[in-house]
């Protein structure tokens, strides 16, 4: 079958092939460092399985069959090349397999082909390359199945070894010359997909599988530190990210499931996660040149609520969100470019240590006349801390979930102590909106007070703080020195409350008709994996019935309110809020419970825009249980 | 041009939530060392001349001990300041000997714009640029929103707010001494290298060896008539006396109450049991 000629071409097309790969990641590896250790047996798993991928539907479905139909008829032809004699048996087996791996890869390259074709005719949600690789794999399966119709009219074969060729030989000639035709152009366009690999967004594969083996272990929620030693702050153009971060960029194939889910993207603002990250290729090579502010508007930087959609969403584990932080911070601490909005939260932050600029003297006002036990240096072990954060210390509302979960506890005979006037802002608004800084002086200061004081365990009633405590604080402390206490437990109130409901420690007694839906908070959900406890409280309430949002879990839609969403204005689109206070609305459940003081306001204010007839109540999982409680 | 800020560092209480009748119920953490509010709008005033005209240096002025230096290097950063002194004085003066030293200072180093805050959220006199400007013997304009100097740097226009949404807008010629009331911008907002910057800058002590004589005297403060964040129904419990005392005594009012919330059953639940304990129902 080889002429002389082949070796020479499959040289060139592996050559052309290799020399461009190495001058793609020549672009991401001079990125600046970071330590991540890479995982052989989770990328081994992701590729067999491709649970992740799997999730986008269809989508998924044709790049599982694409992927195997390749892979497979690819290894046998090439063995193949090298001929041995097998006996008729396996020999036919093998034949049919290959005929139904290119019957399902042509099945999904047709997806994809008949996809983009439809997407194009929108205009939003296409990307900007054109689809050559789909067109080319079309090509490679059309001559193969041609060859082999071709060659079953010329030396007949059972039917049942090739059904699919056997339905391509009806409209296949049977000429010797068509056959040696049809291999040929198999071959050269095999050889031209090699060829093109690093040139298109093929490269997805070797980059992918790379951003796989090196993808981020334990929760999402935790942003990279800045090293304020070394290095401008921040990222002004992509010189300044990671490559981690740049081989992510590299790895995109832009199929859009982020923008699918980005809320911002949905209400209509400019940002879009896959936009930016085809901003962030195209600038591969020209790192010089300005990314925010420049590549990247102002808006789009700013309209992000860090809610990780993208990033829960991504097939390639790719994380969209903190190149936006790591803008945000070269806006902020590079530039001082704070939005206007937010600085009188930053400035209280500065001079009061809380969001609301109430001072500590007024932290405990919420606990007045309670008999709520303040931890001093003297007070015994309190079985829990609880963690009040500033909405429950400031919050009119959430001020009253505080004093149920103080109802609650004492009911449950839970031994517990609240910091008081120690008890500081965790820092979450302030890194969300990139002033490092200012984080890094807030967690240091609680780090500090939290030691002078004994205690275990930490229950926080934000999804916010406990995701601040319990996964950003341990990276602050270790750079803080050994003395720093790594060891406190930090669970969220949800978690506590379905503990104690489980270990019998309160009953609840009275019935809360009608239905609930459940409005997961990112902090706790995406960023921190806890979606069941919601849901067991809720169904654990008597005469409470629980009906999931058409967004909910790991696809729950954010209210808007983090990332500093809460203190920013959003001037472009729709409210963010608005969009899933309708999706509520027209769920007809009465009652949405979340356990989130940003999604209780932002919700609330979202339905009470609605002007519903039948008003739905917004109430924290705390609220709910202690109006149960017997 | 060279402007000169005066920038005052105050203690300010904004709370008093302590129980010492002596320290007029101000506990330790009722403070909040900071820089005027309206001193940090004379900054961000200066910030904006130093960005709009060529050649402009900030100094920035302050009297007395330094209290709230952290808070005052970040004005320093804030406005891009060059230079950053302070005057000791011995004594505590009252406004007419503070704008005094002030004015000695000025003199001593020279410029052609001398912005103060309208008054300090402390003390509250507003008399020190007005005064300023009588030793200096140049034109004052009080409480303006809005600064903008001239091309050749002779003049200044601004902006003032008479009443109730009246804007004024004034000239006066340059050397003037104007006090800053805070205007609708945003304050600057900082940058890392900007704090670095002014973190490192060396501060430089000034004092005069006769201290100038005040006019009038300080004699004593009157303190506030203690007020209760929240006031619930004094315990009736108790006698009169004890009751009264217990408004006087201001912040913390300690009473036993029970809010009930939840399902209607259980508040229903709840008075029930509270009647039974307190042997009220059998």
């Amino acid at each position: 079958m080889f002429t002389a000629f082949d070796p020479l071409l499959i040289a060139t097309a592996l050559l052309i092939m290799v020399v461009g790969t190495r001058r793609r990641w020549s672009f991401w590896r001079k990125g600046r460092s970071e330590n991540r250790p890479g995982d052989w047996k989770g990328l081994s798993g992701y590729l067999l399985f491709q649970k992740k991928i799997l999730k986008g539907g269809w989508g998924g479905i044709a790049h599982m069959v694409l992927f195997w139909g390749v892979l497979i008829p690819l290894v046998v032809i090439v063995l193949a090349q090298f001929a041995f004699v097998m006996r008729p048996g396996p020999a036919h087996a093998l034949a049919f397999i290959l005929d139904l791996a290119g019957a399902a890869a042509m099945a999904g390259v047709l997806f994809f082909l008949v996809r983009r074709a439809a997407r194009s005719f929108k205009t939003s949600g296409v990307s900007s390359e054109m689809p050559w690789p789909a067109a080319l794999l079309f090509l490679i399966l059309l001559s193969g199945f041609i060859a082999q119709g071709t060659r079953l009219n010329l030396v007949p074969a059972p039917f049942w070894t090739a059904p699919v060729g056997w339905l391509f030989s009806r409209v296949s000639p049977s000429s010797p010359l068509a056959l040696q035709l049809a291999i040929r152009l198999h071959f050269f366009a095999v050889l031209g997909l090699f060829a093109l690999l690093p040139f298109t967004s093929l490269r997805h594969v070797p980059a992918g599988a790379l951003n796989v083996y090196y993808r981020r272990k334990g929760p999402r929620g935790v942003l990279r530190p800045v090293s304020f030693e070394k290095g401008p702050l921040g990222a002004k153009s992509t010189a300044d990210l990671t490559w981690k971060q740049l081989l992510e960029a590299e790895a995109c194939v832009s199929c859009g499931r982020c923008e699918q889910n980005c809320p911002a993207f949905l209400s209509g603002k400019k940002l879009s996660p896959r936009n930016l990250m085809g901003k962030i290729f195209k600038q591969l090579e020209a790192p010089e040149s300005s990314l925010a502010g420049e590549a990247v508007s102002l808006e789009e930087i700013w309209s992000c609520t860090t809610c990780m959609a993208c990033v829960a969403h991504c097939p390639l584990y790719i994380e969209p969100m903190d190149k936006v932080v790591d803008m945000r911070r070269y806006e902020i601490l590079g530039k001082g470019a704070a939005p206007v909005e937010a600085r009188p939260m930053l400035r209280d932050l500065e001079l009061f240590g809380d969001v609301n600029g109430k001072g500590i003297s007024r932290r405990t006002d919420w606990a007045l006349n309670l008999g709520v036990p303040i931890l001093s240096a003297t007070s015994e072990q309190p079985q829990v801390l609880l963690w009040i954060g500033c909405s429950g210390a400031f919050h009119p509302k959430y001020r009253e979930t505080a004093r149920n979960m103080v109802k609650i506890l004492k009911r449950a005979g839970v031994s517990f102590a609240i910091l008081g006037g120690e008890e500081g802002c965790c820092g979450d608004p302030a890194r969300r909106l990139g002033e490092e800084s200012l984080f890094l002086d807030l967690a240091r200061k609680n780090i500090l007070r939290w030691q002078r004081h004994c205690f275990k365990k930490i229950v926080a009633l934000c999804p916010h703080c406990f995701n601040t405590l319990k996964n950003e604080y341990p990276v602050v402390a270790e750079k803080m020195g050994t003395e720093a206490r790594t060891e406190i437990e930090v669970v969220h109130a949800s978690e506590f409350l379905l503990n104690i409901i489980e270990g019998k420690q309160i009953t609840l007694k009275y019935p809360v008709k009608g239905q609930a839906a459940i409005h997961d908070p990112c902090y706790l959900g995406r960023a921190n994996g806890i979606y069941a406890p919601l849901r067991k409280i809720v169904k654990a309430i008597p005469g409470l019935s629980l009906r999931e949002l058409e967004r909910s879990g790991e696809k729950g839609f954010c209210c808007g309110g983090g990332g500093g969403g809460m203190w920013l204005h959003e001037t472009k689109g729709v409210h963010i809020n608005g969009l899933r206070a309708a999706e509520i609305a027209g769920s007809g459940v009465g009652l949405v419970s979340t356990a989130c003081p940003y999604c209780l306001t932002m919700l609330e204010d979202g339905l009470n825009a609605l002007e519903l007839e039948r008003p739905i109540k917004v109430e924290d999982i705390i609220d709910i249980v202690s109006g149960s409680l017997g | 041009m060279r402007i000169i800020v005066c920038v005052k560092q105050i203690c300010q209480v904004y709370a008093r939530s302590g129980m010492d009748p002596r320290s007029w119920f101000v506990a330790p953490e009722d403070k909040v060392y900071r820089v005027n509010p309206f001193d940090e709008a004379a900054l961000q005033l200066a910030a904006k001349v130093k960005g709009a005209l060529a050649r402009t240096e900030i100094r920035l002025l302050t009297l007395g001990p330094l209290i709230a230096e952290a808070e005052l290097r970040r004005g320093v950063a804030m406005a891009g300041a060059d230079e950053l002194i302070q005057l000791v004085s011995q004594t505590a003066p009252d406004p007419w000997a503070k704008s005094l030293i002030l004015a000695r200072a000025v003199k001593m180093i020279g410029a052609d714009l001398v912005l103060c805050g309208k008054e300090a959220l402390d003390t509250r006199h507003g008399q020190v640029g007005a005064f300023l400007a009588r030793h200096l013997e140049v034109p004052f304009v009080s409480s303006i929103k809005n600064l903008e100097i001239s091309p050749d740097g002779a003049t200044a226009k601004v902006e003032r707010s008479a009443r109730k949404g009246v804007g004024e807008i004034w000239e006066s010629p340059v050397p003037a001494v104007f006090s800053v009331d805070i205007g609708r911008d945003a304050l600057p907002y900082p940058s890392n290298e900007a704090k670095k910057r002014a973190e490192a800058l060396p501060l430089r002590i000034r004092s005069f060896s006769d201290e100038p004589v005040p006019l009038t005297t300080h004699l004593g403060i009157e303190p506030p008539r203690p007020r209760p964040i929240k006031i619930p129904a004094p315990d009736s419990s108790l006698p009169a006396f004890e009751r009264v005392g217990q408004l006087f005594l201001g912040s913390r009012i300690e009473k036993k109450g029970l809010i009930l919330s939840g399902t209607p059953e259980s508040q229903v639940e709840g008075i029930v049991s509270f009647l039974r304990d307190h042997s009220l129902l059998k």
